[in-house]
């Protein structure tokens, strides 16, 4: 148990793994698997450096304050109507 | 002004948080501010509206995104010439990480490229791939929320989505060694 997978699953599992989308039996089988295949893990740090990257450009836009204030005011008339 | 209703201020609780997010989603799906501000706008309009549809409990986030979406095939999707299908089963970009392990095996190279080309990268993706990107990596929406928004199966989200992810990082990878952010140790163009 746990250390029961090559490297070839870890690979097929990896997204999925740091997507956290696997049940935490697999979970732990890629884990266990990172902790001992040094080619494995860092692989799976590029794919998650890789995966920050991507969030952290995501988050540095938002919605602009005239759109926000925008569909406030539009929201007070439909509420007021209700 | 009159007080907003019990249901107005529920709307308002679970929904005004994610305003962030619809935008940023809608100006990936238009590529476009003024529409992504008008589908935006739409969206939270039918939002409220059909309020009472919304389960309490689940993810209020995915349930929006799924009315954006749905707003942005119907209504906008149509306005702009649409690219020639891409056969998306063909895509299979080659994995970027075996080509910088040697060089940049943590891949501190996409934190060198500049938002704005990232961005471009990523709207330069098939509609099918960066739909999922960016439901998925970059507002963090589950395999199964994304499903359900786009009424596809999740194995087709994640093959999808795998595409999309190598084919953004091919492209970054070319463009990181054209504009000399990181220098292949070989080539093999002979």
């Amino acid at each position: 148990m746990g250390d029961s997978i090559d490297c070839r699953e870890a690979h097929a599992r990896l997204q999925d793994y740091l997507k956290q989308e696997l049940t935490p039996e697999l979970e732990a089988e890629v884990r266990a698997h990172l902790h001992r295949c040094a080619p494995c893990f860092t692989h799976c740090r590029f794919e998650a450096n890789f995966l920050l990257m991507l969030e952290s450009r995501a988050r540095r836009c938002g919605c602009p304050d005239r759109l926000r204030a925008r569909i406030a005011g539009l929201l007070q008339a439909e509420m007021e109507r209700d | 002004m009159a007080e907003p209703s019990t249901a107005g201020r529920a709307f308002d609780a679970e929904a005004l948080p994610h305003l962030d997010a619809l935008y940023r989603v809608a100006l990936r799906l238009t590529g476009d501010e003024s529409q992504a501000e008008d589908l935006v706008q739409d969206t939270m309009l039918k939002a409220y509206r059909s309020w009472r549809q919304y389960r309490p409990g689940t993810n209020a986030k995915g349930w929006l995104l799924t009315i954006l979406r749905n707003t942005f095939i119907n209504d906008y999707r149509r306005r702009k010439l649409e690219p020639v299908a891409t056969d998306l089963e063909a895509v299979e970009p080659h994995a970027i990480y075996r080509a910088v392990e040697d060089v940049d095996p943590e891949g501190a190279f996409f934190s060198k490229i500049v938002d704005q080309k990232v961005l471009e990268a990523v709207d330069a993706l098939p509609a099918e791939f960066r739909e999922v990107l960016v439901l998925s990596d970059m507002e963090g929406l589950r395999y199964g929320e994304i499903a359900e928004a786009l009424q596809v199966p999740v194995g087709t989200v994640k093959s999808r989505l795998f595409r999309a992810r190598r084919l953004l990082q091919a492209r970054l990878y070319d463009y990181a060694v054209e504009t000399g952010i990181i220098t292949p140790r070989e080539t093999h163009d002979g």
